[in-house]
């Protein structure tokens, strides 16, 4: 049991490190596009998942990394990579002023003031064109002299491994039962030493950093930032591939990320209504499989085991 | 044990997402972007009838290279970030020669720098921003207006020919309202013709906080350039605020002031409003227009109003010409072809600028129109010699 969870991880990196040799530029671009959104999910999971904090926030946090690398590199000349270190520094640095500032309120407060923040974000960009070309969209250069899916691939496998490794190493540690502590009973926890706010603020600014880098990857990814990036749209899409892949699993959004990604490529052609079939994916699994996709194939496994 | 299992769903979920038959080779594929979802809809329809027109027009006559001609249709939603990706995919998934289309000038900027990496002939045909084509990329043509184009030869003509005393520019936060703003501006200056100007969002419903402030500025004519059901709001606000009839409101884009719901949502305010298009049932320029609005006619039982349909058919057209000429789908040939294209379409004969420098490169800028609703009849007000009327007040 113990040898083979061992070697299922660099397994699992292996095939992801081929996977794209045999493929055409379209399954390429899929494929960097859902590991951004594993980044994403990844560390929504961490507020949501495992301290119980519904943030609306998380895209905002990618915006503020992409808005502020890519303003910086087109604007500044600033070079991609240091625009993309000052992204995740000030989306952490915005993390902990908002989860210092509202995360003693906890509960819906939480999730209404992170909703206010993206809101107003959302209009800060739209509204000072000047600086952020606002709908019209800000060109923004590449990390790399040549364009390679390739290289985007691999940039973003080694982001999406850094960011898994932290969320794992942070998941299984002492401070990670003290994360589930808090989540199960937030009273208990207090009673038994355990520093609630400081960990949510912690949990908060680390999902922070990590949204405002992948953020800041995917900017320089796409070539051009749009209020997209931090929009609810995308927020709402993040929460759909956690609750759907299982949320409060180390597993469940990295599979929630490719299957909806994957599948949004496929229903793409139905327009508008993929939202729709998004909707009621995620309701049909709230209500029959609460546990996402991997609880399910978890729950198949225990039945076959006798 | 869990964990295996689930690595090995991941592998499943990619193999079924990335295992795919190959596509058929018995057509010859072109790709169109556009918006069919957004505030901008209407145009997406107008694109799919006259995609539906041109394919009957192409294949009818033998299609292109000997093999049918098949049109892949990608969705932008007018926003920048779809319009890029919406691009790719046509060229990467469903492996198009050549991409026609758009009408969102900041969808276009995005998309004109995929064409220029991906080295795939680019055709716009309803996006205006001069930067389209001033950028000389190889592989972008343009077939339609540009913003220098219909500000310097067509508005400005017209606010000189019907001297007004005072104009207000109202643009909205794209580049294309930015753009044509500035651009008025400056011809207005040079005219001699006192203005104010302001920008207003691109989505906004409420335009009444503007309209007062154009309304104390006393101008005889307001040049709008919102684009899409905005539009709408503005004309119907004007009217509610008493800007119009006072003052005539000119639609800088056209194609709203012709959506089968303009007259719902700006009711009788919108009686005496000019606006911009390049068709009138009147002014046929060359055979193929004629053909053009009979086929339509048959087709959809209904008079085409939306000039955009007629723009895509047109541009297609210039696109399975240039591949026949080609004799070839190579990006390389299709740009050289494209470069000697000199061909009869609905709005006269598309020829494309070779001098390098500024936005006549690769640029075919066909005759505009200015057209003012009276009693809900289309009435042409300029260019002079193609008046079937004078501007009621």
């Amino acid at each position: 049991m113990i040898s083979s969870s061992k070697w299922i991880g660099p397994a699992v990196l292996a095939g992801m490190c081929l996977l794209p040799l045999p493929l055409g530029i379209y399954p390429q671009h899929v494929l960097i596009v859902s590991l951004f959104y594993v980044m994403m999910a990844a560390s929504w999971n961490l507020l949501a998942g495992y301290t119980g904090q519904v943030s609306f926030g998380h895209a905002a946090m990618a915006g503020i990394g992409a808005y502020t690398s890519g303003i910086l590199a087109a604007k500044a000349g600033v070079n991609p990579w240091v625009g993309v270190a000052a992204g995740t520094l000030l989306a952490a640095l915005l993390g902990l002023g908002l989860g210092a500032l509202c995360l003693k309120m906890g509960g819906i407060y939480l999730s209404l003031t992170t909703l206010a923040f993206s809101q107003i974000l959302h209009i800060i960009i739209v509204n000072e064109y000047e600086v952020t070309r606002g709908t019209m969209g800000l060109q923004v250069p590449g990390l790399t002299a040549e364009y390679s899916k390739l290289t985007y691939y691999y940039i973003l496998l080694a982001a999406t491994v850094l960011v898994l490794f932290i969320l794992y190493r942070m998941i299984h540690s002492n401070l990670g039962l003290s994360f589930r502590a808090v989540q199960n009973d937030e009273t208990a926890a207090r009673a038994v030493g355990v520093r609630v706010l400081h960990l949510r603020v912690l949990a908060f600014t680390v999902a922070s950093a990590m949204a405002g880098f992948a953020g800041g990857l995917y900017g320089h990814y796409l070539l051009l930032i749009t209020p997209e990036i931090p929009s609810l749209d995308l927020q709402f899409y993040v929460l759909a591939m956690t609750v759907i892949g299982g949320m409060g699993s180390f597993v469940g959004p990295i599979v929630g990320a490719f299957a909806i990604n994957i599948l949004a490529e496929k229903i793409r052609d139905y327009g508008e209504y993929h939202v729709l079939v998004f909707g009621l994916i995620a309701l049909v699994v709230a209500r029959f499989a609460p546990e996402g996709l991997t609880g399910v194939w978890r729950s198949l496994g225990r039945r076959r085991t006798p | 044990m869990n964990r295996k299992r689930t690595g090995i769903a991941i592998g499943l979920v990619l193999a079924l997402a990335f295992c795919g038959a190959a596509a058929a080779q018995d057509t010859v594929k072109i790709g169109v972007v556009g918006p069919r979802t957004g505030p901008a809809a209407a145009t997406g329809a107008a694109f799919d009838e006259g995609i539906k027109l041109a394919v009957d027009y192409v294949n009818g006559k033998g299609g292109v290279l000997g093999k049918k001609l098949e049109v892949a249709f990608e969705d932008t939603a007018g926003a920048p970030d779809k319009a890029a990706s919406g691009f790719e995919r046509l060229v990467t998934r469903d492996k198009v020669v050549m991409v026609l289309g758009e009408s969102h000038s900041s969808s276009a900027l995005a998309q004109i720098e995929v064409a220029n990496r991906l080295k795939v002939p680019f055709v716009v045909v309803e996006a205006w921003a001069d930067e389209i084509t001033a950028k000389n990329y190889r592989y972008v043509f343009r077939a339609g207006p540009s913003n220098s184009g219909v500000v310097n030869q067509t508005i400005a003509q017209w606010v000189k020919a019907e001297t007004f005393k005072r104009a207000y520019v109202i643009a909205e936060n794209t580049d294309w309202g930015i753009g044509i703003g500035k651009l008025t501006e400056n011809a207005l200056a040079k005219a001699g013709i006192p203005y104010e100007s302001m920008i207003t969002e691109r989505n906004s419903q409420d335009h009444y906080v503007e309209l007062t402030k154009i309304k104390a500025f006393k101008p005889d004519v307001v040049l709008a350039y919102i684009y899409g059901v905005g539009l709408h709001y503005f004309v119907a606000q004007a009217g509610e605020t008493g800007v119009s009839p006072k003052a005539v409101v000119l639609d800088g884009a056209g194609p709203p002031s012709l959506w089968p719901d303009y007259w719902k949502n700006v009711g009788d305010y919108g009686d005496l409003e000019c606006f911009v298009s390049s068709m009138h049932e009147k002014v046929e320029l060359t055979p193929l227009a004629k053909y053009f609005r009979e086929a339509y006619t048959k087709k959809f039982g209904k008079a085409p109003t939306d000039y955009k349909s007629r723009s895509i058919f047109d541009g297609i057209l210039i696109a399975a010409d240039a591949i026949n000429r080609a004799k070839a789908t190579d990006a390389e040939k299709l740009v050289e072809a494209l470069e000697k294209t000199n061909l009869e379409t609905t709005r006269g004969t598309a020829k494309f600028g070779l001098t390098k420098g500024g936005p006549e490169y690769h640029q075919w800028m066909p005759p505009m129109l200015v057209i003012q609703w009276q009693n809900k009849q289309q009435v042409v007000l300029y260019p002079t010699q193609a008046a079937t009327g004078k501007l009621k007040r």
